[in-house]
């Protein structure tokens, strides 16, 4: 009988090596990649849509609260740094905290009315909101209107967050905040604070009959989702430099930020990211290979990807790795929920154990 | 601010109104009996008006007289659509479900650009264009045809739901289906009559829209933005809901466009949703 | 002598031979296009870039009828005969796509030079990569005035900008207004809510203090993918504007023409910039309610009456396109032309010489198939020699009627009542 000391060490072991390997490989990438922008840009876009899919499934994976009016705090980040960098002269990082900032508030402001809607009212009234902020903002001169805001080009470097010949550094910075975020999503997952969230999810009014009150952790859950968002939305803006409502509020990236993680696999830590490695490379190759048609193949194809994974992996592609020695394998690697909540992502309450 | 420039906005309210509330029916019908949105139901308007349009263009059918051809033709493809799709993901969460029709919407807008190109289509010359002169105001035909054609199409459905034999079934399968299941209601079959209904009466106004609308690939998110306002603000599965809040924003945009601002005339329509959700979360009339 | 002098001679013989041929074809010359070719824009991305396919067609390929030119001969003689291979990029309507593919088309494609981008959103980030990267970039049809004010060097634009034409506007009603019998005095300016709406606004709004007889009477933005026009059209109507400027796409020109008959809504003219007023599927959707419109267009079909060049294109497009061209294919077509005559007087690929020779381009009338007097850039790389003119469908088919030096028609003013 193996004494629980040798199974850690196992687990442990097996996990290091495979994240070495794996970070190894994706801070060299980039060298070989020098003269290649399509794939380097293409990898920097997983990078940012994992962290976006990050962000929403704080909300709608964990905690059950789908919305599809996300692209509203991507567009607030955005927005906010650049009117700081245009009005005020404030740096990028700057504007980066305030950015996120901004966008944790707006989202904590909107939560408190709509978390009082369930199901798809709430679904609706995130909808509505974003789409207001969309059509208020085409219409504000303040903000350039339809006509939008251009970041003046600076000099290179890191200190005024603009890369121009050499897109590698936009590369490292987004896999960074991915990192981060990751890292941040798995402790949650694991915390307290994940279990509550959950069980919000899987049965609100039990959970409040348990003395928590899931307004204030929805709020919390929201804060944390929407600053994210907002952070992506920034780095969008320093990359761009140059944004208007269409692409930065507009409803299809709203929906593009819910289906990456609902695909992926919501309610995972590793949802997110696959769902953007996945349908990320899909939409650009169509593009590149199939568009100049005009006869949308790339579409037709997505399309149909997207209801053949609806019928056959209804919990997202993630779940494919719910067989049991897949299971055991992921767990081994500390990446997969405790087992209690095996059953998370198809709205069956686990059997949850009280902490 | 004359009494004709009001009646004449409130009749264009009414008219598009009625089509909101029309459009807004079929999806709340679907969603009542078996809990499921259907994201592509834009599309299957984008489809009944390319069908009227067609007919239109290839046999110079009046869109008056294929109506009741495209709402058949269009209760056999929801049928379809839930046989081969919607049945299959039943089982899943909401979010899948939503991800399944979410699928069909990309898919479908995808293919009619494939088959017919990007280009904007619109009927000439129908029956039901043109205007009619009352008391020296104009009443488009359109706009009328259309408040008539959705009064009437809630009439029958009313009718159906609640004073036939088949509505009973409808009704027992949307409060329990487990129990009518045990009563020996098919709910199988049930719910693809719901899919069946709720296509055809969106047939309905994709046929009517045809008279003074053009259609092009992406024409199902105009409309079907407002559609799912209309069924949140009425109340999920609520029938006179649907069609209570569909006149009031046909109304709300249409005043809205004209006294405080033609860009943003969608932001009251917006906020009154928000506004009633709030006071009422079921929206105005809850669960049916 | 014997067979080693044969051989010899045999040598001799084939070099002299081979000197008459090229050592080798010249390599083609690559550029690339940038357009929306997927998405909602896709039909006029298609169409656009099918001008330019035709451009390069013409130039590749030996054409000696038509009086363009490098259309008598194959390729770029400048270069050695070097063709031109055209390597198309869809964009999707994305300022963020366009210039990513920008770049993927200068540094993975080696293009010598980029063409594009329709929408001027786009048209701003993928020029600005351009810029950033030192290779030329034309634009034959994204408007907004703007673009040739960042101060850029390698940004070059052959169509007038948005200020440009909201200006002859003006000059149009200011003709009118000599003739008319009720004088033309107040102004509504509808427009579609996005940026190429904005900026014709903008720029109409900011000419009424020079044109002071003039005066706005509301500045009217709807939403594109509007559900219908009835408070729009009823807005006008309680101000009785004499006139209505409109800028608006294809879908909407077709649901505002139809709602002013509905309401019969007639003011004394009702304008429009780009092409959605005056297009097939206008005059398709309309029929006969889709005359008397003005619009101010960049080409017509009657400039053939100057330059027989003009009718030859226009067949040409149509017969390989199904289509009939319009002022953005022609613009495009002309931009791309532009292009290749530079390249072929920079006699390189070199990205500098080439944006020295598109600085130096100095293109006369009757080598352009446009209404135009030339084309010439200024130190901000905008065309100064371009020019309007003004279509208006009667009976079923556009015809010019301003100005009057290339007129084909008279002017129908004020309109006539709805039938």
């Amino acid at each position: 009988m193996r004494t629980s000391l040798t199974n850690r060490s196992v687990r442990w072991t097996g996990g290091i090596v495979l994240a070495g390997a794996l970070a190894g490989a994706l801070l060299a990438l980039p060298l070989g990649l020098a003269e290649r922008p399509f794939e380097l840009r293409m990898l920097t876009l997983i990078f940012l849509y994992s962290i976006l899919g990050h962000g929403w499934n704080i909300l709608g994976g964990y905690a059950g609260q789908t919305s599809i009016g996300h692209g509203l705090y991507f567009g607030l980040g955005a927005y906010t740094s650049t009117l700081l960098a245009l009005r005020l002269g404030v740096g990028p990082w700057l504007g980066m905290a305030a950015g996120g900032a901004l966008a944790a508030g707006a989202g904590v402001l909107l939560g408190v009315p709509c978390f009082r809607l369930r199901g798809h009212y709430f679904v609706i009234a995130t909808l509505v909101v974003a789409e207001t902020a969309y059509q208020g903002f085409a219409a504000w001169e303040w903000v350039g209107a339809a006509i939008g805001l251009q970041l003046p080009i600076a000099a290179e470097g890191l200190a005024h967050f603009q890369f121009h010949r050499d897109k590698a550094p936009y590369y490292y910075i987004a896999l960074a905040i991915l990192a981060a975020v990751t890292a941040l999503v798995w402790l949650l997952q694991r915390s307290r604070f994940g279990f509550v969230l959950r069980g919000i999810r899987d049965d609100e009014d039990a959970v409040r009959s348990l003395g928590f009150s899931p307004a204030r952790y929805k709020l919390a859950a929201m804060a944390l989702s929407t600053g994210i968002v907002g952070v992506v939305g920034v780095f969008y803006a320093q990359y761009v430099l140059y944004i208007d409502p269409g692409s930065v509020l507009a409803l299809p990236l709203s929906v593009s930020i819910a289906l990456i993680p609902i695909l992926g696999g919501a309610g995972t830590v590793s949802g997110p990211i696959v769902g953007a490695a996945i349908l990320v490379p899909l939409s650009e190759y169509s593009r590149v290979w199939f568009s100049g048609s005009g006869r949308n193949v790339d579409l037709l194809i997505y399309g149909l990807l997207i209801m053949v994974i609806a019928v056959y992996r209804p919990d997202g592609i993630m779940s494919l790795f719910r067989s049991a020695p897949w299971r055991t394998f992921i767990r081994r690697l500390g990446l997969a929920p405790a087992a209690g909540d095996a059953a998370a992502g198809n709205g069956v309450a686990g059997t949850a154990r009280i902490p | 601010m004359s009494l004709q420039l009001l009646v004449q906005l409130i009749v264009s309210g009414l008219g598009m109104g009625f089509i909101f509330a029309l459009i807004a029916i079929g999806l709340t019908l679907i969603y009542g009996v078996m809990n499921v949105v259907n994201f592509a139901h834009g599309e299957f308007l984008m489809i009944a008006m390319y069908a009227s349009y067609l007919a239109y263009a290839t046999w110079g059918a009046d869109p008056l007289w294929t109506l009741p051809l495209v709402a058949c033709a269009m209760f056999a493809f929801g049928i379809a659509v839930y046989y081969l799709l919607v049945r299959r993901v039943l089982r899943g969460s909401m979010t899948s479900q939503i991800f399944a029709t979410f699928g069909l919407m990309v898919f479908l807008q995808a293919l009619a650009q494939f088959l017919m190109g990007a280009d904007y289509f619109a009927i000439r010359e129908s029956r039901l264009s043109g205007v009619v002169e009352a008391a020296s105001i104009a009443l488009p035909v359109p706009q009328l045809a259309a408040a008539a054609g959705a009064g009437l199409a809630t009439a029958v459905l009313y009718w159906i739901v609640f004073r036939t034999r088949t509505g009973r079934t409808l009704r027992a399968a949307a409060q329990d289906r487990q129990a009518a299941a045990t009563l020996g209601i098919d709910v199988d079959r049930t719910y693809a009559l719901a899919w069946g209904m709720g296509a055809a009466c969106v047939g309905v106004a994709g046929s009517l829209l045809s008279n003074f609308y053009y259609v092009f690939p992406r024409v199902g998110a105009v409309f079907v933005l407002v559609a799912y306002v209309v069924v949140a603000l009425g109340g999920f599965g609520s029938i006179h809901g649907a069609l209570v809040a569909g006149v009031l924003i046909g109304l709300l945009q249409v005043v809205a466009g004209f006294f405080v601002s033609s860009q943003l005339k969608f932001v009251p329509v917006y906020l009154l949703y928000l506004l009633v959700v709030l006071i009422r979360p079921h929206g105005l009339y809850g669960r049916m | 002598m014997g067979i080693g002098r044969m051989w010899t001679a045999v040598a001799v013989a084939g070099l002299v031979c081979s000197a008459g041929l090229p050592l080798r074809a010249a390599e083609p010359v690559r550029i690339g296009a940038l357009y929306p070719l997927s998405g909602q824009a896709a039909k006029s991305g298609e169409d656009t870039l099918n001008g330019i396919r035709l451009a390069v067609d013409i130039v590749n390929n030996r054409y000696p009828d038509l009086k363009l030119p490098l259309a008598g001969g194959e390729g770029l003689p400048g270069v050695g005969g070097a063709k031109i291979e055209l390597i198309a990029a869809d964009h999707q309507g994305s300022p963020e796509t366009g210039a990513a593919e920008a770049e993927r088309l200068i540094v993975q494609r080696k293009v010598a030079a980029l063409i594009g981008a329709f929408h001027s959103s786009v048209a701003a980030t993928s020029s600005q990569v351009a810029e950033r990267l030192g290779v030329p970039y034309i634009s034959g049809e994204s408007e907004a005035t703007p673009l040739t004010e960042r101060g850029f060097k390698w940004f070059f634009r052959t169509t007038p900008s948005s200020r440009t034409q909201a200006r002859d506007f003006f000059t149009f009603l200011r003709e009118v207004n000599k003739t008319a019998a009720h004088r033309v005095q107040t102004i509504a300016i509808v427009h579609e809510n996005t940026l190429w709406g904005q900026e014709f606004a903008k720029s109409a709004e900011d000419y009424f203090p020079e044109y002071g007889e003039f005066k706005l009477a509301i500045n009217l933005g709807y939403q594109q993918g509007t559900t219908d026009v009835s408070s729009e059209v009823q807005r006008l109507i309680a101000l009785k504007p004499d006139v209505v400027f409109h800028a608006s796409y294809d879908a909407e020109a077709i649901l505002f023409a139809r709602t002013y008959k509905q309401f019969n809504f007639a003011p004394q003219g009702i304008m429009a910039i780009g092409a959605a007023f005056g297009s097939s599927a206008f005059r398709d959707a309309l029929g006969s309610d889709a005359s008397f419109f003005v619009v101010r267009d960049h080409w017509s079909r009657d400039l053939a009456a100057r330059h027989p060049a003009v009718a030859q294109v226009a067949k040409m497009y149509r017969e390989r396109y199904g289509k009939d061209m319009d002022g953005t294919p022609a613009r495009a077509f002309t931009a791309m032309m532009t292009l290749a005559d530079a390249i072929n007087r920079a006699g390189s690929t070199d990205p500098e010489k080439i944006r020295a020779a598109l600085a130096a381009t100095n293109l006369a009338a009757t080598q352009l198939i446009m209404p135009w007097d030339g084309v010439k850039f200024d130190a901000k790389g905008q065309n100064v020699l371009t020019g309007a003119i003004f279509i208006q469908t009667q009976e079923g088919t556009p015809k010019l009627v301003w100005p009057a030096s290339l007129a084909s028609a008279k002017l129908v003013w004020p309109r006539p009542a709805w039938r």
